[in-house]
């Protein structure tokens, strides 16, 4: 039983062992538990490709299947991209506290890989919150500014109603369903059960809220904006994936009856997500702004691989997870190199980056294109598997909306590939020198949006894979 | 024969993206070197075309030289090359533009690596639309075709200064029309507004066919309800439209043209508006054939109303590169109408008229980058008695001008010709009427334009003495290559456009039997 847990249990051995070490290092030593912290994941990565950790425990509410198993290895990549990429951060700004960062990280990681095991409310609400309160402490971990304190307070306060609304749905589940788990093979709810479909739409606001989608959408922008960045890089990918997972789980297992109701839902989320956020990030000239609303759009068309209601719609969304964790976290690298270089986050300051870095601005130009949807990069393939899966369900409206939305979206992100390569006027020529740490992670990232780019089937044989266990 | 040896498609497709690849390995500072590359990538695909051309067996027609290979067969996605006679014409017809073009921007004066790299890659795009038989590969090589534009523009484009008058003339200054990033902005936001309906027809097309698959031969035997058809089509037609100027999505084209630098000038109005026009004459037509004949009364009453607004919108213009950009969208209409006639002439009309236009274009944006770099500037009315000056730039520039109003013995008339002859026969022969005023109007300001250029009394942009002490001058070295290979070809085809013709002949015949059945 224990064997299918081996992924957790290691986890947690190794945070405690980054817990024990932070207690007794002293204040300049610190700086290699941002190393081990990545050793650890490196290792948890390595133990998730074993096939014996197969199955189901506790009577069948912990279950690691395929799809879970390959979740928690996007975490897992997720995670560590953020830990080498904020290293440096770490030790220039977070000095002595670097021990409390990377634990709430692996201790966020924790949560998600519990949830996406769950199939019982409760266990999941648990982690959920173990999920979801490291997030609030390390969005406000850059005490001395007050909008990090601001963005904090504003992602604690969206956070603990979502988790109140959690609640409430699952206490209408129970009432309905009178179970929190959903085990067997036959349907818990039927088609017109009142109760049932009130806990849908309740649980699907508690989720609404992590995963960003509209009208939950307010705490991101102010979040990104305060928080660290190499931090937002993770948060603006691996909680909302987390949440997808919940959402992906849960509909097609416990909901699968009411399928024909909640498409319906998830449709209208997903063309009023996309709507707003491409339309508000129009208008952005901070970076970290323009990326939370860009993010924002993206959650919109991930969903409607969701409402598509098949298993090829949702094949196609963890393609989409992988695309998006690469090209956005990249993005938010680059953010953060500038940030370091410039002092400031406003769009000027990426003009003439190429004269500055050739290397930044290439890789930033890169994940543009991926964001926007451009052939070559995996960013191309995943709006397109997303759209051809809406297709096939018949939402061809919906595919035409996404589609235009898609060239607002390229008008926003061309905007900063003009800032960087055509723009003229600033004068400044110093070279801009980037962390070896952030190198590599900006690295990795564009390698693999290029990479996967130009062979997708990899990640598609994955995402097929991943979903090979819903029915 | 050659077409089971060699991938000929292939061939030309990729040369041009591997001397991209080639050119991004060296340095900047070589001069020589990242021109003679660019150059020789270029002369290898315009061999392969040659080749092409002459093994190409128009008795037979049909797709040849076919070349597959699957990608994500669980998609039905492959690599499937092949071209027809129409295909290639227009490939013939890129690989002109493309030598002409590298010659023409020889003396780019600065990153002139990227911008051979963009421009090669641009081509490979266009390449690969007129061979690609894989409705996906298509999408893929139209949008490579489509983005390098914008950096293209933004960083090489000029800028001409506009001053609004009016209620709105605030707006419109603080929107800095007619600077380079405008003309960009614009250009590439509605080609990608466009690409956004396309891919929405494409997928459309998959998910109602249920063949699960994205192979044009075998969607061509699937035929849709004609509703569904109909909305198709018109996804496509709007998508593809705005890339080919089609009224009225054509208002980035004059603003693009103008904007950007002669050879991306010459390689969007001479090969890419060519592509949308492609589009939807191979998949529109070729793929709802039952909606082109029910639409077809709308896209030629639409075609004609771009010949008359282009015409007249060019005779409106004091800036010579608006002058040529405007004529784009006037000719641009004339192959639409030839589409719209859906006979055997007239469409055979529409295809040589997108070789002869993509030729005569060229040649001409080639020019007007000639004259502006001698004198400094592009407004008509300060410029005059050039001939005297620079008599080789007149010469060819004349020939441009007469092609356009379709001077017999050159190229555009045999085009020009063949349309309004299959407008006249087909179904709505009131078309002839517009159509006809449009080539007048045409007349009237392509020789007023070389009139007030090149002869009347001698006038020099007043700019032009502080910055060019010496004064005008004629051609010299390099730049006589691109107007020498490109007026050379309009008048082959104009004295003897046979082989063309024969080229594109049976092709043109089975499309039309597929529409018509």
């Amino acid at each position: 039983m224990f064997k299918l847990l081996t992924l957790e249990i290691a986890l947690t051995i190794g945070i405690f062992v980054i817990f024990l070490l932070d207690l007794f290092l002293q204040r300049e030593t610190k700086k290699i538990l941002g190393y081990l912290s990545f050793l650890l994941l490196i290792i948890v990565l390595g133990i998730s490709m074993s096939k014996s950790i197969y199955g189901t425990a506790f009577s069948g509410t912990f279950v690691s299947d395929s799809f879970a198993v390959t979740m928690k290895q996007i975490f897992l990549i997720a995670t560590g991209l953020a830990v080498l990429g904020s290293i440096s951060h770490t030790e220039k700004k977070l000095k002595g506290r670097e021990g409390e960062y990377y634990l709430l990280l692996l201790f966020s990681l924790l949560g998600m890989m519990i949830t996406v095991s769950s199939r019982e409310l409760l266990l999941l609400l648990v982690g959920f919150e173990l999920m979801s309160i490291p997030l609030y402490v390390l969005s406000g971990f850059d005490k001395e500014n007050p909008r990090s304190v601001e963005g904090a307070l504003k992602i604690f306060m969206f956070g603990t109603v979502s988790s109140a609304l959690l609640l409430l749905g699952i206490g209408i589940f129970f009432a309905a369903t009178g179970t929190t788990s959903w085990l067997a093979e036959q349907p818990l709810i039927g088609l017109n059960d009142p109760l049932g479909n009130l806990a849908l739409i309740i649980l699907l606001a508690g989720f609404g809220f992590k995963i960003a989608s509209f009208p939950f959408q307010f705490w991101v922008p102010d979040t990104y904006e305060g928080a660290p960045t190499p931090f937002v890089a993770f948060l603006s990918v691996a909680p909302k994936i987390a949440g997808f997972g919940i959402l992906f789980r849960f509909f097609f297992e416990a909901l699968e009856p009411l399928a024909s109701t909640w498409t319906i839902y998830i449709i209208w989320l997903s063309a009023l997500t996309m709507i707003v956020g491409n339309l508000l990030a129009l208008p952005q000239r901070n970076i970290k702004r323009l990326l939370a609303y860009s993010g924002i759009a993206h959650i919109g068309y991930i969903l409607l691989g969701l409402a598509s209601g098949s298993k090829f719609g949702l094949e196609m969304s963890v393609f989409y997870f992988v695309a998006y964790l690469f090209s956005n976290m990249g993005a938010f690298f680059v953010a953060e190199v500038v940030h370091r270089a410039t002092g400031s986050d406003d769009l000027d300051s990426y003009s003439r980056l190429y004269r500055r870095s050739p290397f930044l601005s290439l890789a930033m130009l890169v994940f543009l294109l991926s964001l926007g949807g451009i052939p070559f990069v995996i960013g191309f393939w995943a709006k397109l598997y997303i759209f051809l899966a809406a297709a096939e369900a018949g939402y061809i409206f919906i595919v035409f909306l996404g589609a235009l939305l898609t060239v607002v979206a390229l008008s926003y992100y061309l905007n900063i590939a003009r800032k960087m390569y055509i723009e003229e006027g600033i004068k400044e020529t110093s070279r801009i020198s980037i962390p070896i740490d952030l190198k590599i992670s900006i690295g990795i990232s564009t390698l693999a949006v290029i990479v996967l780019g130009l062979y997708p089937k990899g990640v598609v044989w994955l995402a097929v894979k991943a979903i090979s266990n819903f029915q | 024969m050659t077409s089971e040896t060699l991938p000929i498609l292939s061939l030309i497709t990729l040369s041009p993206f591997i001397g991209a690849v080639i050119l991004l390995l060296q340095p900047e500072r070589w001069y020589l070197p990242i021109r003679l590359t660019a150059l020789s990538f270029s002369i290898i695909s315009f061999l392969g075309s040659i080749i092409a051309t002459l093994y190409y067996d128009s008795e037979l027609g049909g797709f040849q030289f076919n070349e597959y290979i699957p990608i994500v067969q669980s998609l039905g996605i492959g690599y499937h090359l092949g071209a027809d006679g129409i295909s290639i014409v227009l490939i013939l017809l890129t690989s002109f533009i493309l030598i002409a073009g590298v010659f023409a921007s020889w003396t780019i004066p600065f990153r002139s690596k990227e911008f051979y790299i963009l421009l090669l890659l641009l081509v490979t795009g266009v390449f690969g639309v007129f061979v690609s038989l894989d409705l996906f590969l298509f999408f893929l090589f139209y949008e490579l075709a489509v983005l390098p534009m914008y950096l293209l523009i933004g960083i090489w484009g000029s800028s001409t200064k506009i001053v609004a008058k009016g209620p709105f003339a605030r707006a419109i200054m603080d929107m800095g029309l007619g600077s380079k990033e405008y003309g960009a902005m614009k250009l590439t936001l509605y080609l990608l507004f466009g690409s956004a309906f396309i891919l929405v027809a494409i997928l459309g097309l998959y998910s109602f066919s249920g063949l699960k698959t994205f192979d044009y031969i075998a969607l061509e035997g699937v035929i849709l309800p004609s509703s569904v058809q109909n909305w198709l089509f018109l996804l496509l037609y709007v998508g593809f439209g705005s890339l080919a100027g089609v009224w009225p999505i054509h208002t980035w084209s004059p603003d693009g043209h103008a904007a950007a630098p002669t050879a991306t000038s010459m390689m969007h109005a001479g090969v890419l508006m060519k592509l949308g026009a492609y589009g939807i004459i191979r998949l529109g037509m070729g793929l709802f054939p039952d909606a082109a004949q029910t639409l077809a009364p709308m896209i030629g009453t639409i075609a004609v109303i771009n010949i008359v607004y282009g015409a007249l919108g060019a005779m409106w213009q004091r800036d010579l590169k608006y002058v040529v950009a405007y004529s784009s969208v006037s000719h641009m209409g004339i192959v639409m109408l030839g589409a719209a006639t859906l006979n055997e002439m007239g469409l055979n009309g529409s295809v040589l008229q997108m070789f002869s236009h993509g030729i005569m274009t060229g040649l001409l944006f080639a020019l007007v980058g000639l004259i502006y770099e001698k004198a400094h500037s592009r407004e008509i009315l300060q410029m005059g008695g050039f001939a005297k000056r620079m008599p080789g730039i007149a010469t060819f520039f004349a020939i441009g001008a007469l092609t356009s109003l379709g001077l017999p013995g050159l190229s555009g008339f045999v085009a020009e010709l063949l349309v309004f002859l299959g407008a006249w026969k087909s179904s709505h022969s009131w078309w002839l009427i517009p159509a006809v005023f449009g080539a007048f109007i045409t007349a009237v300001y392509a020789l007023r334009v070389l009139k007030w250029i090149f002869f009347g009394t001698e006038k020099e942009p007043e700019i032009n003495h502080k910055e060019n002490p010496n004064g005008l001058k004629d051609a010299i070295g390099v730049e006589w290559i691109a107007p020498i290979i490109l007026s050379a070809v309009l008048i082959v085809v104009g004295l003897y456009p046979k082989p063309l013709l024969k080229l594109m002949d049976a092709s043109v015949i089975d499309l039309l039997q597929r529409v018509l059945k």
